[in-house]
């Protein structure tokens, strides 16, 4: 049965579509001509995944901190998301678990082809600069032992319930 | 915010257990993400498996057999169309079946009609479409790609150049992920440029139905693949394209008119705005979309 492939994080290692390759390449044009404020991406010659670096805004509470995003993508890009997690140590935050996967819909559900890897890092950024708190979610060792065997967070369904943090 | 998680973790049951385990363990705390997620992989699965995204003609009949022993009024209903429409096609209730639908009449319509001139009338107006999208500031690469696949499949449908197609590879390429569903996702691009561009017009439709903002209504109901349709999607693809749209209603609501019944419908007509190309507009009765959409509803 082919269904598990569909999601599981094997998936992400099949070679792009040469429409995602000729997408990407743009993209990576278009980011170098104008990254967004506060991340750098680690040039390499993997197309298919992307590290970035990413600066806390000034003024908040990630002022001077600096994270790093791994930007995975996936053979049908841009039909399909690309998966994105922060390399550990992710920052302390109440949508963001230690293993660093991110609770943001854009990620899962709410992704659209409309939707850029500039355009999900100002989303990361600004889901970053709202925080009030420096804590993990409730959830966190549970939901982070449950991934210890290399789960993507696409495997996950998230609730979405909270939209001002 | 919490992911959905309910228990502490074994190792990963492998794919193929999780109906099995649904029978043995009925504590619905006890299921897994990963199960969950592979059932509903495996039922959209089944679904790909019985019903293709565009489906075979079907003839009126097959209809009416399914609704033998549901209301009346319902067979009534399917008799009347019977006389106006020789057959049904059904679409995917994968969220995308009103685009699908458009997508496979529209073009359907021009391989039959061969009607250069409406083909030339709605490449303009996928042109305005593309400048909407650059003025509302979406990046060319964004779009682009969905806007040369349909370009190409209106070429492909008219007769007569090296990339013609027939019928049977029309129904072919509807069914095929990699053209369809990008297809899908061009009429997205334009609806949500539509609505975008003439915000003050939507705004109020939008709130009566989400009560979100335009802006949050295109992000999470228009742009993201699998979002249902309603009348402000419609409006908007209707008008940014300069097709009319019939939406045709097998419901229980009872019209008896002179004693007969009749079977509601609703004309979507493009209102030209700003210099616009009316002209032709061409008749899409999307009655295949209204039947799976009524089987999702109910």
């Amino acid at each position: 049965m082919p269904s598990k492939s569909s999601l599981s994080s094997e998936r992400i290692r099949e070679a792009l579509s040469k429409i995602a390759t000729n997408r990407l390449q743009k993209e990576l044009m278009e980011w170098q001509l104008n990254p967004p404020t506060g991340f750098k991406h680690k040039v390499t010659d993997n197309l298919q995944r992307w590290i970035i670096e990413v600066n806390g805004a000034p003024g908040t509470l990630y002022a001077n901190e600096t994270f790093q995003l791994q930007v995975d993508f996936p053979e049908h890009y841009p039909m399909e998301a690309p998966q994105v997690i922060f390399v550990p140590p992710a920052p302390l935050h109440p949508h963001i678990y230690s293993n660093g996967h991110i609770c943001l819909d854009i990620l899962y559900d709410s992704w659209s082809p409309a939707m850029t890897v500039s355009s999900v890092c100002i989303s990361i950024v600004s889901m970053l600069s709202s925080s009030t708190s420096k804590q993990r979610p409730a959830d966190d060792e549970r939901y982070v032992k449950n991934c210890r065997n290399g789960r993507s967070p696409k495997e996950t369904r998230w609730w979405f319930h909270d939209d001002k943090v | 915010m919490q992911n959905h998680d309910e228990i502490p973790v074994e190792p990963e049951t492998e794919s193929t257990a999780f109906n099995m385990d649904f029978e043995a363990d009925d504590d619905w705390s006890n299921y897994k993400d990963s199960d969950v997620m592979q059932q509903q992989s495996a039922i959209f699965e089944q679904d790909a498996a019985k019903f293709p995204f565009v489906g075979d003609k079907e003839p009126l009949s097959s209809l009416e057999a399914e609704y033998e022993s549901g209301s009346p009024i319902l067979l009534q209903k399917i008799k009347v169309l019977g006389k106006e429409f020789g057959a049904i096609r059904r679409t995917r209730g994968d969220g995308n079946c009103f685009f699908r639908s458009f997508m496979f009449s529209y073009l359907e319509h021009i391989l039959e009609s061969q009607d250069q001139a409406e083909v030339e009338r709605v490449k303009t107006n996928v042109e305005k479409c593309r400048k909407t999208l650059q003025d509302l500031g979406y990046a060319d690469f964004t779009f682009e790609d969905f806007f040369s696949l349909f370009l190409e499949q209106l070429e492909s449908v008219l007769q007569g150049n090296d990339a013609s197609i027939s019928h049977d590879e029309l129904v072919l390429r509807s069914r095929d992920q990699s053209v369809s569903d990008y297809v899908v996702m061009f009429f997205r691009f334009v609806t949500s440029g539509e609505i975008r561009k003439r915000s003050e017009f939507f705004e109020p439709f939008i709130l009566g139905l989400s009560n979100t903002t335009v802006e949050q209504f295109c992000k999470t109901s228009v742009e993201p693949m699998g979002e249902e349709s309603d009348h402000v999607h419609i409006t908007a693809l209707c008008d940014a394209l300069g097709v009319a749209i019939r939406v045709v209603y097998l419901d229980r609501s009872s019209c008896d008119k002179d004693g007969g019944v009749s079977v509601n419908h609703h004309d979507f007509v493009p209102t030209p705005s700003d210099g616009a190309t009316a002209g032709t507009v061409c008749d899409l009765d999307l009655f295949g979309w209204v039947q799976t959409a009524k089987q999702e509803g109910e």
